[in-house]
């Protein structure tokens, strides 16, 4: 009779222990991330040109879905979602497989060179991407050398062309930082699972779906959601690539909130509303993604 | 297999070889599109250590880098242990909570938060620089996801040995997910040192520059001087790069040592 | 130990949890007799532990009484000024000091914002550069945030009307006029010459002769005259400014549907487009290396693109200068426009505000010899007793042995003066994208419409 009562209390001091170690990390957040957060969802009910604002109530919310600039630029926004992500991860976890592989030479040296694009600091990408896709870039140059374009096409200056530059930008600049976390996660898996299905005569191709993918599921599920977080919060390229031209066609969200508090007439209260739609797009796929991938077996 | 892996070395690498030969170009040689490396790199480095405090930088930048990834690592695998190991509704449903705090864009909350660090008196101070970014939701999940994989077993086994719930943390789950800190510790790193606009709106001084607002100096005069600048970002780059190399081995070269 | 370290992180959060709880508002550390106070006193502070002096130990307040703290952002132009200045005012001043903090122009403006919107402006310096088009937008947005200098004793009647127009808000000057800005044309003379021309042929000329000139320049060598920035709209502005138009009226309101100046400008730049006499490129980079690497024959800018172009020491001698084109069709236009620059403002954080006065009225509006040293460095005054100096008479071997300075003060003083507008950078931004979509087969009407949208969208907050 007394064993059930021992390990009641002791399940209630292990939910205790629980909370005292994820007090500090929690408390940290909520005083540096939900405290400012919720100071900004007050100032979205307000409008008003710097200093001096007054309640506006639902205004901002309603104000934003007749600004064709922000409309455009949540249409761009989940173009990159769309395209970029699903690739990204893809590319990532194939390279993470590839540079897995124990008989595998020199694989500190390519892991290294893979992750070294997220290592470079911003302003060398920028201006190494805009040198590369310049009138007279690299690529123009292999382009028309190859025969496949007749004069030099100006990437940046067009609608899709520029879209596909950010794109591109993207897959180079963060496929090897996700192949990390891949990496990291596959180390938790035992060596002997891959060589006992290749015993029982299972294809690379084979094993890739049915161990790596099935085992790796937390941290597919982790990249899937921070790179979506950090899509739909896209900034840099934005910005620094083709400052959001031709005529809006590749701006992002969070550079057009930016604009609306620093570079423009600041207005701070709009500017937290469209924040606030962003956590509503994220917190939704979130949550989709974690109804598919957050289960425990 | 050898040819996919190179083909895309190459490209991953090709810029970091552009911003290397660019270091030793003049500056109009850079933006002609010269790819060749040249022999103006001693003339960018004077130029360089003319114009900027780069050692001053550097120190400042490795000061606040370390000292954030360190107790950011502490801070958040704690959290993320907690919310695995002890899992129940109530802290499911907390990570689910922590995680909108990602959510919302950092320009939205920057002011509210420097007020509340101008109302505490951090402006212009180390803990005022990394107070915000110590404890991410990104971090805690991450931590989260891989105690996942930490053996139930083996933490059975040692509460029978009688191990306390502490001790079990730093004794068999640090050493245990090696490889995840050591991500982690990589990640955690090169966000820190690449960290820009929170740093350069709460820091005043001239002297708590940091490497990024360095290079962000070269890039704003009437005429950019591309050798110099690149010089510059590559000596911003390096320290990332180095710090990768050395961790990688730790992190994909297995644990399995130390889980038997 | 370890539990120690818990307790420690756990006692830190709290210590923030109660500086977070303490009010809406914050004390703006001891500046309560400048005017910053008026703005952070929305509520009343609970006090918590908001006077701890570390908020402050970066501006020269705390530093004593002959001390400034300035931001500005390049070393070898606005910096270097500075620095003269400081030289300048010690010879009656030997106490005096200047901090001179690196700022790049988007953080000043980052920097101002987050201070003034969180009504904590202890974080500002004395003195600050502002980019002129950022006057209106700043001082209206936050007006408790800047110094009126009108009665301060430094004359602006000595500065460029043009120039310092930029800094007047409501009537009230907020700035120093720095950095002059006017526009020049430049060429290369050799190109010139194998199609026949030389600099002449480009001076006091309009839009329409300027694209004959650059057919012909463009058939004889391949090279077309003039680069620019896709989706900016540099040039649009300052063939604007050279009628003396803008893209508001007096009354604040957008002026863009029924402004005929503005489409005779897009016309003209269309035009010039569609006949290769002027390349869009990507990028600021691309822009200067078209003229850096010879590819473009010249370009049309504000002064200080001198500095950039100087940088091809192999194409020294074969530069010249003159001034830009004009409209062709509009009754107000000249040959003279202003492009980018930027004036010196005082901040409410200034706790010695006679000193900061003195100071700019000592130097940047007072003394020659300031200006006569910093002339090597590019940096041309909008000051005009400064121009009458000997130095801006040398000739500059680069230009074959023009005397550019001297050229270059009298355009500035025939700049026609134009309406910045508080929305100024979200016009621009608007006009960029009709000037896009219009070179890309979209009707002019329909642009232009478009963008007074746009603007009058933002305008209704």
């Amino acid at each position: 009779m007394s064993k059930p009562s021992k390990k009641m209390t002791l399940n209630k001091k292990h939910n205790l222990m629980g909370w005292l170690f994820l007090a500090p990390g929690a408390l940290l957040i909520l005083l540096m991330s939900f405290v400012p957060m919720f100071r900004a969802l007050m100032l979205s009910f307000m409008t008003g040109v710097g200093a001096s604002m007054k309640s506006c109530g639902l205004l901002n919310y309603t104000r934003m879905f007749k600004d064709t600039v922000f409309i455009q630029s949540i249409k761009n926004t989940f173009f990159y979602l769309i395209i970029q992500v699903p690739l990204m991860l893809i590319f990532a976890l194939i390279l993470a497989s590839i540079l897995n592989n124990k008989n595998l030479r020199c694989k500190g040296l390519f892991r290294t060179m893979i992750f070294l694009p997220c290592a470079t600091s911003l302003v060398a990408y920028a201006v190494i991407f805009r040198s590369l896709f310049a009138n007279n870039g690299i690529v123009n140059l292999v382009l028309v050398k190859l025969g496949i374009l007749d004069a030099p096409y100006s990437f940046l200056t067009n609608m899709w062309s520029a879209r596909i530059v950010i794109i591109i930008a993207l897959l180079w600049r963060w496929t090897g930082y996700n192949m990390v976390f891949y990496l990291a996660g596959l180390q938790n898996i035992e060596y002997s699972v891959y060589e006992a299905a290749k015993i029982d005569g299972a294809s690379a191709v084979q094993s890739f779906f049915r161990i790596t993918v099935p085992l790796l599921k937390p941290t597919i599920l982790l990249t899937a959601i921070m790179s979506t977080n950090g899509t739909l919060q896209l900034f840099d390229e934005s910005v620094n690539l083709t400052d959001g031209g031709p005529a809006n066609a590749s701006i992002t969200m969070s550079h057009y909130i930016y604009n609306m508090s620093f570079k423009y007439v600041p207005n701070f209260g709009y500017a937290a509303a469209m924040s606030f739609l962003i956590l509503i797009l994220v917190a939704i796929l979130a949550f989709l993604q974690m109804k598919v991938g957050d289960k425990r077996d | 297999m050898y040819a996919f892996l190179c083909v895309v070395s190459f490209f991953s690498v090709f810029p970091l070889y552009w911003m290397i030969s660019a270091a030793t170009n003049k500056s109009a040689e850079v933006i002609s599109g010269r790819l060749i490396p040249g022999t103006y790199f001693v003339q960018n480095f004077k130029a360089l250590m003319a114009n900027q405090d780069v050692g001053r930088a550097l120190a400042n930048s490795f000061k606040y880098a370390i000292i954030l990834t360190l107790v950011s690592l502490v801070v958040s695998s704690l959290a993320g242990y907690g919310f695995e190991i002890y899992h129940d509704k109530a802290k499911d449903a907390v990570m689910n909570i922590i995680l909108l705090a990602m959510m919302v864009p950092f320009v939205a909350t920057m002011i509210p938060l420097f007020q509340m660090f101008s109302t505490a008196g951090w402006l212009n101070s180390t803990i005022g620089f990394i107070l915000p970014t110590v404890s991410t939701p990104f971090l805690i999940m991450m931590f989260r996801q891989s105690a996942r994989s930490f053996p139930h077993d083996i933490m059975e086994a040692a509460r029978i040995d009688g191990l306390s719930e502490i001790r079990i943390f730093f004794q068999m789950f640090i050493p245990t997910m090696r490889s995840t800190y050591a991500a982690a510790m990589t990640i955690t790193f090169m966000n820190a040192w690449n960290s820009y606009l929170w740093p350069k709106v709460i820091m005043t001084d001239a002297t708590s520059q940091t490497m990024p607002m360095v290079v962000a100096n070269l890039t704003q005069g009437y005429v950019t001087d591309y050798g110099m600048l690149m010089l510059a970002v590559l000596i911003c780059t390096l320290p990332t790069a180095i710090v990768f190399f050395c961790l990688q081995n730790a992190f994909a070269e297995g644990i399995t040592g130390a889980v038997k | 130990m370890k539990r120690k370290i818990l307790a420690a992180l756990l006692a830190s959060t709290m210590i923030l949890s109660l500086a977070g709880c303490g009010g809406g508002s914050s004390d703006s550390a001891g500046s309560a007799d400048t005017g910053a106070a008026a703005d952070s006193g929305a509520a009343a502070d609970t006090g918590a532990a908001a006077d701890t002096g570390a908020a402050d130990s970066g501006d020269a307040a705390a530093a004593g009484g002959e001390t400034l703290t300035v931001w500005c952002w390049d070393p070898a132009f606005n910096m270097n000024a500075m620095y003269e200045a400081e030289k300048v005012y010690q010879k009656d001043h030997p106490d005096f000091k200047l901090n001179v903090i690196e700022t790049p122009w988007e953080d000043v403006q980052t920097k101002i914002t987050t201070a003034a919107a969180s009504g904590d402006l202890s974080t500002l310096p004395d003195i600050l550069l502002m980019q002129d088009n950022a006057f209106q937008k700043n001082v209206i947005s936050y007006p408790d945030a800047f110094v009126d200098l009108t009665n301060s004793g430094i004359d602006f009647s000595q500065f460029a009307a043009g120039k310092a127009g930029y800094s007047i808000v409501n009537g009230a000057n907020y700035g120093v006029p720095f950095d002059n800005g006017a526009v020049v044309g430049c060429y290369r003379t050799d190109v010139l010459e194998q199609a026949g021309l030389t600099v002449d042929d480009f001076t006091d000329i309009t839009w329409d002769q300027y694209i004959e000139n650059g057919k012909k320049v463009l058939e004889a060598t391949g090279k077309p005259l003039i680069s620019m920035q896709a989706g900016e709209c540099d040039l649009i502005m300052m063939m604007l400014q050279s009628a003396g138009a803008s893209l508001f009226n007096e009354d604040g309101t957008a002026n863009i549907v029924d402004n005929d100046t503005l489409k005779i400008v897009m016309e003209t730049y269309k035009q010039l487009k569609d006949s290769g006499v002027l390349v869009e490129v990507n990028s600021w980079d691309e822009y200067v290396g078209s003229f850096v690497s010879g590819d473009v024959a010249g370009t049309v800018n504000g002064c200080w693109i001198l500095a950039s172009i100087q940088t091809a020491e192999d194409q020294a001698g074969k530069w010249a200068i003159t001034n830009m084109p004009s409209l062709v069709g509009v009754s107000s236009a000249t040959n003279y426009s202003n492009n980018g620059g930027s004036s010196w403002a005082v901040t409410a954080n200034c706790q010695n505000t006679d000193l900061a006065f003195d100071f700019l009225a000592s130097t940047f509006a007072g003394s020659t010899e300031l200006y006569d040293n910093i002339l090597p460095s590019g940096a041309l005054a909008t000051w005009a007793p400064a121009g009458e100096s000997d130095a801006y008479g040398v000739g500059n071997d680069f230009f074959g042995g023009d005397a550019v300075s001297a050229k270059i003060v009298e355009y500035s003083t025939k700049v026609p003066s134009n309406i910045t507008g508080v929305y100024y950078y979200e016009a621009r931004d608007a006009v960029a994208t009709a000037i896009t979509n219009y070179i890309n087969g979209s009707s002019i009407e329909t642009e232009l419409q478009t963008a007074a949208d746009t603007v009058n969208f933002n305008m209704g907050q």
